[in-house]
């Protein structure tokens, strides 16, 4: 807490880098195309991780924040005509609301009977969005022709000018968050996940603060969200799945929770066991379980612990 | 000595299901007072703390710090009134140094309006109140050692530290001896003689002689309800407090 450079904060930068410079290397359209991938779900499992790895608070939702955002964006720059700024303001701000909503419902419940209620909560607007709103999100069909950005003369579909723009939305994500980690809210959040009574105790409003950490990472969530329809050019109910919110936990955790680097390297190892072994078998979720399960038990801080060592600092 | 009433309450019930843990007590505690809580397990010590320091809401009664009513007042909102309190099981946050503990517990009072991304080390003044409050409570040379890897008694003092960052006029103490080392309890004596001034402190302690030492009155409690209430001298001499505590067949001491 003494230094600002910590050794997981310029580990994330250098992720950071590392994929920013990724074209200098290679051109190759669908090797770029699945960095954007590792890209867009960084800044997911991010946001996830500040929920549960900063705050404490356990979600099996978070695809209902991630899928807002898409839509959000969607809504914004396709119904409404905005731009891609106002797109990502109103994902960032679709996912945020909604996870205010989740906490106001949850507020009396925690741990996991919350994290219950946050799968529940996403299931049913699943539903809903599916069935009753059909006319705004295009039923299970989906919505095509979500737009990319156009801005300064620069063709974002080409794929290596997307990756660029997104990989420096990843490095502002890293730095933000860590700022915000390090900010009076960031240490009154750590206190929250340590000892909810004590902080309860010396005079802050948990309840307020619990509020503060679901919509800040909602809004992550949501930005990620809107990116991922972006590249796509796509969005579907298939974002709302409970497996999108079960995969965000699993890169979490495989990479190495409340660190800034953790969710980067796992989200990364996901993808990577993911492409490989798809293309070898179609038991390739199966052997991704296994290595999750040999993970938890040998590096159950996750890989990131293999970087960080026992610099307690970190 | 000023003789008004820091904290109060009056007819104060907690009713778990059937269970009656506290049973229309009524206490006040006037300012500048140690009061010590005592009476053997399960007599409803750390329930009347729990009712006052508002981490159990009351059955029924009336709360009052100074002369305001919070009975309905929120656990956070206590803290910011003046009340503080430590617990009998170390509350505090372990992975944080020592410096980072107290300069959280300085937090929500010192400053309303911050901007979030400003970096905590940066604000000088919770700085100066964190190490103003580890020299009272004389963890001054470990600001900056994780809090897990301190000592049972000095993590006593980061409790009895982050109880005091809110600058509370009543200090409500459980057990602040509890699992202490012997070689440990004379300097957390010390250190509630030392924080007392100035503040009302209500404690609950088990240890008879630091209790019989320290305290300007105690009350006994037995079953949820008062037993009595006196000095030193006077509760040794009570026949009905020796009953409880032999009959229960409970004497700490």
């Amino acid at each position: 807490m003494t230094r600002f450079w910590t050794r997981d904060f310029l580990i994330a930068l250098g992720l950071c880098v590392l994929l920013l410079a990724a074209p200098l290397v290679t051109r190759n359209e669908s090797v770029f195309f699945l960095l954007s991938l590792i890209v867009i779900w960084s800044i997911f499992a991010l946001a996830f991780d500040f929920c549960f790895g900063r705050g404490g608070i356990l979600s099996f939702g978070h695809a209902a924040f991630f899928a807002l955002g898409a839509y959000g964006y969607t809504w914004a720059t396709m119904d409404l005509g905005l731009g891609f700024g106002a797109g990502l303001a109103m994902a960032i701000l679709c996912g945020a609301v909604f996870a205010v909503i989740v906490g106001l419902v949850g507020q009396r419940v925690t741990g996991l009977y919350f994290a219950l209620l946050t799968l529940m909560l996403a299931q049913l607007l699943a539903i809903i969005m599916v069935t009753r709103l059909r006319r705004f999100t295009g039923g299970d069909d989906g919505i095509a022709g979500v737009p990319r950005p156009m801005f300064g003369g620069i063709d974002f579909f080409e794929t290596v000018n997307f990756f660029w723009l997104i990989a420096a939305i990843l490095l502002a994500v890293v730095v933000t968050m860590h700022v915000l980690n390090r900010s009076p809210l960031g240490q009154a959040i750590a206190g929250l996940k340590q000892n909810e009574e004590r902080a309860r105790q010396i005079g802050f409003n948990t309840a307020r603060l619990r509020l503060a950490v679901l919509s800040i990472s909602g809004a992550y969530s949501g930005l990620a969200g809107a990116l991922l329809g972006a590249l796509l050019m796509y969005v579907s109910p298939q974002l709302l799945s409970w497996k999108v919110s079960g995969d965000v936990l699993i890169m979490a955790l495989l990479g190495g929770t409340g660190t800034l680097a953790g969710p980067i390297l796992g989200v990364t190892l996901f993808e990577l066991l993911k492409e490989v072994l798809s293309s070898y078998t179609e038991y390739w979720y199966g052997i991704l379980g296994i290595t999750f399960i040999l993970c938890t038990i040998f590096l159950p801080k996750g890989v990131v612990s293999l970087l960080l060592g026992r610099d307690k600092s970190r | 000595m000023t003789t008004s009433t820091a904290i109060s309450c009056a007819g104060v019930s907690v009713f778990f299901d059937d269970f009656r843990a506290l049973n229309k007590v009524s206490i006040d505690v006037k300012a500048g007072q140690v009061v010590a809580l005592i009476g053997p397990n399960g007599a409803g010590k750390t329930t009347l703390l729990n009712a006052l320091s508002g981490r159990l809401p009351q059955t029924t009664g009336r709360i009052m710090l100074g002369g305001t009513d919070i009975s309905r007042v929120p656990v956070h909102r206590r803290a910011a009134m003046g009340l503080g309190r430590s617990f009998q099981i170390i509350n505090i946050f372990p992975e944080m140094t020592v410096r980072e503990n107290l300069r959280l517990g300085a937090q929500p009072h010192k400053f309303r309006f911050q901007p979030f991304w400003r970096d905590v080390s940066g604000w000088r003044d919770l700085d100066e109140k964190a190490c103003a409050v580890a020299e009272e409570v004389e963890l001054t040379d470990v600001l900056d050692t994780p809090a897990a890897m301190l000592s049972h008694g000095r993590q006593r003092a980061v409790e009895l530290g982050l109880s005091l960052m809110s600058d509370p006029s009543v200090l409500l103490l459980d057990e602040p001896l509890a699992g202490v080392g012997q070689a440990e309890i004379d300097q957390t004596v010390a250190l509630i003689e030392r924080v007392r001034h100035g503040r009302t402190v209500l404690l609950v302690e088990h240890n008879m002689d630091v209790v019989m030492n320290i305290s300007d009155e105690i009350i006994v409690m037995i079953n949820g309800e008062i037993l009595m209430r006196g000095t030193a001298a006077e509760v040794q001499a009570d026949p009905r407090v020796r009953e409880a505590y032999l009959g229960s067949g409970d004497r700490d001491a």
